[in-house]
């Protein structure tokens, strides 16, 4: 009983050491739970702030896109897509469907501040295109165009669906039609099935969105069928003039029909 | 001679002999000994029609150029036959289904129009080139009196017509006039009266329409809505889901889901008509009744195509241009316990256009 001391230091000084050693494991582990805690709040606050600088993991066509973005896309729209005021509004959550309709179809870059941003000459290739929509849709997120066959619906559904949600302001053959101050419903005869499905998703300028809930897939597969059919059909009373209705017919009925019957009763005058 | 001249002294001599034209009238010995066309010209000089010169196209007939013309204009009338025969073949036998694959059908119609143009043209050239070519050359003068008739017609006339007005005694058997009078009217009756047929006193499908306190609002498929569904910035057209809702006539309503920072500004008692972000009003335009779903998402405009009025959403659909006067009524909506879209009731105004009961 006279060495207890040292059997006791001994275990006293294993003690300390294992009380010291999870002391430092709890430090690292709360360290380490703050570290990628505080990580996640200020992605999560600031989505653009964080992603801004190209990360590592990103693809090279999301790097591209950005490279692209900076150059042709960043004066309106932001340094992290925030939008710039009186400029352009900001694309953070607009996605992926925004975005190539937008571009693919040539609105985008605008020219100029007008009522409406008109379709023209795209100033990107596709591919380029797809790296833009990329990179924002890296950045803010948003609804994305699916691939495959855009065209498999029921013909007669898209019909009806075209005519209760499109047809007021696309005109019932889609050649489009005015709005209010300047702007207008364009026609649909230049849209392939991707811009048309795009333009549902995202709800371009003051066209109305028509989300995956309220018009599913499927019947938005159905409209684009049923507006690329319409386009392909033939007027069956030979010339469409157009194809917007009753107003350019009466037109043509009045001046061209009318007109030449006046013509000819002038002629027949002149002659006796 | 001119022929302010010649009229003139054509009314001279009207006035002079008391009766039209300048020649006697034949006697019955000379009609017996007259050509059919000496007939005829005796008779137009009654008439005070003067032929100044009449010829043939061609003196001698069965020359080479006659010959020529009239197989001109037969050939014309044979178009027409051979027009009508194509049309008929045409009709019959063309395609003119529709077709996804095969456009042939769009040739149908066209065709049918030139065949029957040519028909036509067929008979009308030929009639015209029937009597330019062959058919005599004629000139015919007529006498015409300027100003009102002499003075012997227009007295002799009016006495016609006071004699006739007289021979009836309406003047004076008051009785007999007010009879006539009563049964002429009631023939005008017989016409009125079945027209009653046509009205019909509307109960008051003008003030209500289908929709009740509880009703789901279901799309085009009948499928209720869920707040969920629609993004920021859309428009559905919604039905009350009761069986014949989606027929009903003034039922249409629009549910619109506002963009972030669009506001509405609700009229006086209407202020808890929509439900967080969601909006919902009539879709028949309160002018002529058309639907107006032209909507313009970021200036929260509706347009109705017909008249170019528009509403403002945030504005509570007040009119802001255009025709229309009355704001579209709007639809009070909320959510149900399993979480779709219903109406909390009626519209509380009538929707379309304005009529002479309104309240």
């Amino acid at each position: 009983m006279t060495d207890p001391p040292p059997s006791a230091k001994t275990p006293s000084r294993l003690a300390r050491l294992r009380r010291r050693l999870s002391g430092a494991a709890a430090l690292g582990a709360v360290l380490i739970v703050v570290g990628v805690g505080y990580t996640a709040a200020a992605s999560a606050g600031t989505p653009g702030g964080a992603r801004a600088a190209t990360q590592p993991q990103d693809s090279v066509e999301v790097r591209k896109g950005r490279h692209l973005y900076e150059e042709g896309c960043i004066t309106c729209h932001g340094m992290i897509l925030q939008g710039v005021q009186n400029r352009g509004p900001s694309l953070i959550g607009v996605g992926q469907a925004a975005v190539y309709f937008q571009v693919i179809t040539g609105r985008m870059p605008v020219a100029r501040q007008e009522a409406q941003a008109s379709r023209k000459q795209p100033k990107y290739t596709p591919e380029e295109v797809d790296q833009i929509a990329a990179y924002v849709q890296s950045v803010g997120g948003g609804p994305v165009i699916p691939g495959g066959n855009l065209r498999d619906g029921d013909l007669a559904e898209g019909g009806e669906l075209f005519r209760i949600n499109c047809a007021s302001c696309h005109n019932f053959a889609g050649r489009g039609g005015a709005l209010s101050a300047g702007k207008r419903a364009p026609e649909l005869t230049p849209a392939t099935d991707k811009e048309l499905y795009g333009a549902m998703l995202s709800g371009p300028q003051n066209m109305p969105v028509f989300g995956e809930n309220q018009i599913t897939p499927e019947q938005k597969r159905a409209i684009i069928n049923y507006v690329q059919t319409l386009k392909q059909t033939k007027d069956p009373g030979g010339s469409g003039i157009g194809r917007l209705g009753p107003v350019p017919e009466g037109l043509v009925i009045w001046i061209v029909g009318i007109g030449a019957l006046i013509l000819t009763i002038l002629w027949i005058g002149a002659k006796s | 001679m001119s022929e302010r001249e010649g009229s003139q002294r054509e009314r001279e001599m009207s006035e002079r002999e008391g009766s039209h034209g300048s020649h006697p009238a034949p006697i019955e010995r000379q009609l017996d000994r007259m050509t059919p066309a000496e007939a005829m010209r005796a008779g137009a000089e009654l008439d005070g029609v003067h032929i100044v010169h009449k010829r043939e196209r061609f003196p001698v007939p069965g020359t080479k150029a006659e010959r020529r013309a009239e197989r001109a204009v037969a050939l014309c009338f044979v178009l027409t036959f051979v027009a009508v025969v194509a049309f008929t073949v045409i009709f019959i036998a063309a395609p003119w289904h529709y077709s996804l694959t095969d456009n042939s059908y769009t040739w149908f119609t066209p065709l049918l129009g030139l065949t029957m143009a040519l028909a036509l043209a067929g008979i009308g050239v030929g009639a015209v080139l029937w009597a330019k070519w062959l058919m005599p050359e004629e000139e015919a003068v007529q006498d015409r009196h300027d100003g009102r008739s002499p003075e012997v017609d227009r007295q002799t006339t009016v006495a016609t017509l006071v004699d006739g007005w007289n021979d009836t005694g309406l003047a004076r058997r008051s009785v007999l006039k007010r009879a006539f009078g009563l049964g002429v009217g009631a023939l005008g009756a017989l016409a009125i009266v079945p027209l009653g047929g046509f009205i019909k006193k509307p109960k008051d499908e003008l003030v209500s329409t289908p929709w009740k306190a509880g009703l789901r609002l279901v799309d085009m498929g009948g499928r209720p809505i869920r707040p969920g569904d629609m993004m920021p910035g859309s428009l559905a057209t919604v039905f009350p889901g009761v069986p014949g809702g989606l027929k009903a006539p003034d039922a249409p309503t629009m549910l619109i889901r506002l963009r972030p920072g669009q506001t509405v500004q609700p009229r006086p008692g209407q202020e808890d008509y929509g439900w967080e972000d969601y909006v919902a009003f009539s879709k028949i335009c309160t002018h002529a009744g058309c639907p107006v779903s032209l909507y313009e998402q970021q200036t929260g405009r509706i347009l109705c195509p017909c008249h170019q009025s528009q509403f403002d959403v945030t504005l509570d659909a007040k009119p802001v241009f255009g025709p229309a006067s009355r704001s579209l009524p709007a639809l009070a909506i909320t959510v149900d316990a399993d979480g779709y879209f219903v109406a909390k009731g009626d519209y509380r105004e009538p929707i379309g256009p304005s009529f002479w009961e309104r309240p």
